[in-house]
């Protein structure tokens, strides 16, 4: 186990899902894995978490769900991107640049 | 869009709940599995790969349960489960929640009946085009009345065109007899101006009303029946308009049914019929004087004839103080024209409201209301302590099971939650019970008998304004009694459930619940005095020495108008009836006479006096009146002191007589022999009068008060077409009824005949019953915080006697003797008793001053009520905490001990 892992902020759960489906439908286990894969470990998606905040996204209307295949023909519940999911991507990528960036700023001035 | 998907998925949470759960339940499942299949590829072996990625997921319950939890609509579920929790509570503790419910029904009921009859006698507006604006008149000369004259109406509705947009004038009801289809009915009619009905602003139900254009000498004889009269008496004959009538034996056309729910301008009395104003005296003649009335030019321009009331309309965008300083001007142009009559005048209008309620301008309801709304507060504020308590000894009692469901997880908000939602249910349930009893009351007093011939609307009808405070007043009771124990309730410390607090010892909680019962006690005994107040008042006038005997005497009372008979032909009619009466079996005495002894009618006229100068400020000489014939002083066996009664020789043709009574003797020939003296009467000064006997002293006119000079005159030389044959019988009145009536029925077949027994009267609007009502409803309101205070006492101090029998159990196994456990708790319910009787006592002597003027002889104050009350209070409060004290004492030291 990586020792560098953090606690997940308020928030950030949701645009790294976001930002996870914004490039093709996956299902539960695989989203959570590809955040622990693009963060290097950093963050570690339990399903504790994970699957409440997909179903809030989906209440939300920023996700859909259908039944699909798995790569190993197990049938798994896919989650899509909806265009009010795709805009929220949008706006929480911008609010998320500005955080970090004021942030940065703050940190490097003496 | 994202409000769309919110309500889609709300919606969807609501009512696929289990595909939901199902299909949750299949993706959690589908993810372990995909995660072992993962673990297997990596090269665990199959068992261990599950075993693992169960691991990884941490609960598969607990993860739906998140999910669950985090749906929209999710308190809507938690709602029905606490519902449905809280209903399981409640019904597993019938006793508690039967105790609970009735409380608050009690509260509420209360509340409801009495603001029932405030709406009904207050609040209800007249059923006309915006009431609000209809206003009547008040005048004053010597003092503030009602009552103008003819010409006074003309000028004031000439000058006030600025103000009012209509000015109409109503003449007071009075007893007409109305004979259509061969049947003759008695009818309280009103004779009003022809715009009364375009000023109310309604239409008729049934053909027209009054013709506005039609003046007073040249209008047709119509009539516009009531609609519950044409209801009722008529059986809502559809073809009635149109139809020729006879009123008093003159004939009418109906013309018009005012629309339903429309019942006059008294808010007591239902006008059973509408008559041009003109008719005042030609048709319609109970007065004294059977004049032509209205028809008569002298009459119509005679500035000191009272005629009836004025009612006025504000115009649109007039306030009333622009009203008044128009009135203003009337009133100051009258008294310089006609200083002799209006010297003093002056005039106000006063809004009309929901009716007037007296003939006065003075009216005593709105104080009388805020009375009986404070009691039923005061037991209503009962209700809620009492309620208060049981649901904090509850909240203690489940301090256990509360600390429990937070140790599991249960969030504060939550369980406090829970505890409102059980408030909730018990508050919904007492106040549907409430309302029952509100509506049985309303409907007890509506149906309380009233002896009397008048139309009277003693009904309160259950409409939304008593819905909205009874609603109110539950409210109110659940706001202060619910969420105190909730609080506590939920505000559990875990650790309290070792220390002391658990078994009831905290200090604090005690001061809570001892304040508790000391306002209940307050309370209850402000109510217990002022109910003691109004049942010794009663007990007064009833036991009032009346100077008459009323018992075995009965009364038929009847106008020959109604007959169409007259003046001759009713002196034939009254003789043959008096005659016949005497003869009839069972009958011991029979007399004629004008006026009933404190019946509906009084008369009263000013008198002359040779000789008599009244000092400067005084009234001038005034007496009440009644026309009799000779047996009536036997027949209410009122003692004649001296001189002689009425004779048959009295006749019409003999110098006019008077027999007076001692207070009038008294009054103008003081220290002389009034017998021989002289006076006139102010109505017929042509006539001397002359006093030839003195009798004692009787109630005539009022219950209460000083007796007034009054005086007795002989019905043959003062010939009235209304009489009442009074009957002293000397076996049952039931006997005698019948063959009087049938006797009437066989002079005058068509004759309206109202038979009340002597003792009825006694008890119709006039007598008893304003203070039989009173008494009656505060002495309810009073036994209902009384058993609410008994409740509440014995509940508290029993409570925490069980609370100590910890601390006994220790007291007594360090050897105390059980008499001084009881001590201990009994001291402490005598201090709580004595604060509360203290702090009630202080309470009723303010409330007191309100009830004083509806009192009869006995002061507000009354030390002997206060004492009584008091001391019974406190014997039943000191009683409810002993049981539980002498109870607590007989405890096992072992038990007590083990005691938790």
């Amino acid at each position: 186990m990586p020792s560098k892992q953090v606690e997940l902020l308020q928030g950030t759960l949701d645009m790294l899902i976001l930002k996870t489906l914004n490039l093709r439908p996956l299902h539960g286990l695989a989203i959570a894995q590809r955040i622990e894969q693009v963060t290097r470990g950093t963050f570690q998606v339990k399903p504790g978490s994970l699957f409440p905040a997909l179903h809030r996204m989906e209440e939300k209307g920023w996700l859909t769900a259908s039944w699909g295949e798995s790569e190993n023909n197990r049938r798994a519940k896919y989650y899509a991107l909806t265009k009010a999911g795709r805009r929220q991507f949008e706006t929480e990528t911008e609010r998320w640049k500005q955080i970090s960036l004021a942030v940065a700023r703050a940190l490097e001035s003496n | 869009m994202v409000l769309l998907a919110r309500t889609r998925s709300l919606i969807r949470n609501l009512f696929c709940r289990r595909r939901l759960d199902r299909e949750l339940d299949r993706e959690v499942s589908s993810y372990v599995e995909l995660l072992a299949e993962q673990k297997f590829e990596q090269g665990l072996g199959r068992e261990e790969a599950r075993r693992q990625a169960s691991l990884e997921l941490g609960g598969a319950a607990q993860v739906q349960e998140e999910v669950r939890r985090l749906r929209a609509g999710e308190w809507l579920r938690t709602f029905g489960q606490d519902l449905r929790f809280g209903g399981r509570i409640l019904l597993h503790h019938p006793g508690f929640t039967a105790v609970a419910v009735l409380i608050f029904a009690i509260g509420i009921g209360a509340n409801t009946t009495i603001f029932s009859m405030v709406n009904g006698l207050l609040l209800r507006p007249l059923p006309v085009d915006k009431p609000e604006r209809l206003t009547y008149l008040l005048a004053r000369h010597e003092r503030w009345g009602n009552g103008f004259s003819y010409p006074d109406f003309e000028d004031i509705r000439n000058q006030t065109g600025d103000a009012f947009s209509e000015v109409a004038m109503a003449e007071l009801f009075h007893m007409d007899g109305l004979t259509v289809g061969g049947k003759t009915h008695a009818m309280w009619s009103n004779y009003v101006t022809t715009n009364f009905f375009s000023m109310m602003g309604i239409r008729p139900a049934l053909g027209s009303f009054l013709i506005p254009e039609a003046d007073l000498a040249g209008s047709e004889p119509v009539l516009v029946l009531g609609y519950s009269f044409w209801k009722n008496q008529l059986g809502g004959d559809p073809e009635i308009v149109g139809q020729r009538a006879s009123m008093n034996g003159k004939a009418v056309t109906i013309i018009g049914v005012a629309p339903e729910g429309y019942h006059g301008t008294f808010n007591l009395i239902d006008v059973q019929g509408y008559l041009p104003l003109s008719f005042a005296g030609t048709i319609g003649t109970t007065s004294v004087q059977t004049d032509s009335g209205l028809a008569d030019r002298k009459n119509r321009e005679d500035r000191a004839r009272y005629v009836g009331l004025i009612l006025a309309r504000l115009k649109p965008g007039v306030t009333m103080g622009k009203a008044q300083s128009v009135l203003d001007v009337v009133a100051s142009r009258l008294r310089t024209q006609y200083p002799d009559i209006h010297k003093s005048l002056a005039l106000r209008p006063v809004r009309l409201g929901n009716g007037l309620t007296n003939s006065t301008g003075e009216n005593p309801l709105p104080i009388v209301s805020a009375l009986f709304l404070t009691l039923a507060g005061m037991v209503l504020a009962l209700a809620a302590t009492n309620l208060a308590n049981l649901l904090l000894v509850r909240a203690l009692e489940r301090t256990r099971e509360m600390a429990v469901r937070s140790a599991l997880g249960a969030a504060r908000a939550r369980l406090l939650r829970q505890v409102v939602t059980e408030t909730a249910l018990l508050v919904l349930m007492g106040f549907a019970a409430g309302l029952m009893f509100g509506l049985g009351g309303s409907r007890a007093v509506s149906s309380v008998p009233l002896e009397t011939d008048l139309p009277l609307m003693f009904a309160f009808p259950f409409d939304w304004r008593v819905f909205c405070y009874s609603l109110g007043a539950a409210l109110m009771v659940a706001l202060i009694c619910g969420l105190l124990p909730a609080w506590r309730a939920s505000g559990v410390d875990l650790n309290d459930l070792i220390g002391d607090r658990a078994r009831g010892l905290s200090p604090r909680r005690h001061w809570v619940r001892s304040l508790l019962v000391i306002s209940q006690v307050a309370g209850s005994l402000t109510l217990l005095i002022v109910a003691g107040l109004f049942v010794r008042s009663l007990h007064n006038v009833q036991h009032i020495d009346l100077g008459f005997d009323p018992d075995h005497v009965i009364n038929f009372t009847m106008d020959a108008h109604h007959a169409g008979l007259d003046e001759p032909q009713g002196r034939q009619f009254y003789q043959q009836l008096l005659e016949r009466a005497h003869s009839l079996p069972g009958v011991e005495s029979a007399s004629l006479s004008q006026a009933v002894a404190l019946g509906l009618y009084n008369f009263g006229d000013e008198i002359k006096i040779p000789g008599y100068q009244e000092k400067t400020g005084e009234p001038r000489p005034y007496a009440g009146y009644n026309a009799v014939s000779p047996d009536y002083f036997k027949v209410l066996r009122i003692p004649i002191l001296k001189g002689r009664g009425i004779l048959e020789s009295d006749t019409e043709s003999a110098p006019h007589v008077a027999v007076i009574n001692q207070s009038m003797a008294q009054r103008f020939w003081p220290g002389r022999d009034a017998v021989g003296e002289q006076f006139t009467l102010g109505q017929d000064p042509n006539h001397l009068v002359q006093v030839v006997g003195i009798v004692k002293d009787a109630r005539m006119a009022e219950l209460t008060g000083p007796i007034e000079p009054f005086f007795f005159m002989s019905i043959a030389q003062n010939y009235t077409p209304l009489q009442t044959l009074q009957l002293r019988s000397s076996g049952t009145l039931a006997a005698v009824s019948r063959p009087v009536l049938e006797m009437i029925r066989s002079l005058e077949p068509g004759l309206p005949v109202a038979e009340v027994q002597m003792n009825q009267v006694l008890d119709g609007p006039d007598g008893f019953l304003i203070f039989r009502l009173g008494a009656g409803l505060a002495g309810a309101l009073g036994l209902l915080g009384l058993a609410l205070a008994i409740v509440g006492v014995y509940g508290v101090v029993s409570y925490s006697a069980a609370q100590r029998t910890h601390e006994i159990g220790i007291r007594m196994a360090l050897g105390a003797m059980p008499g001084q456990a009881v001590k201990t708790i009994f001291r402490q319910g005598v201090i709580i008793v004595g604060t509360g009787i203290t702090l009630g006592v202080l309470a009723a002597v303010a409330i007191a001053k309100v009830v004083a003027s509806f009192l009869v002889g006995v002061s507000a104050t009354d030390p002997l009520t206060y004492a009584a009350v008091s001391l019974s209070l406190a014997a039943v409060a000191l009683l409810a905490s002993f049981v539980p004290a002498h109870r607590a004492a007989k405890v096992d030291p072992m038990i007590a001990l083990r005691h938790e």
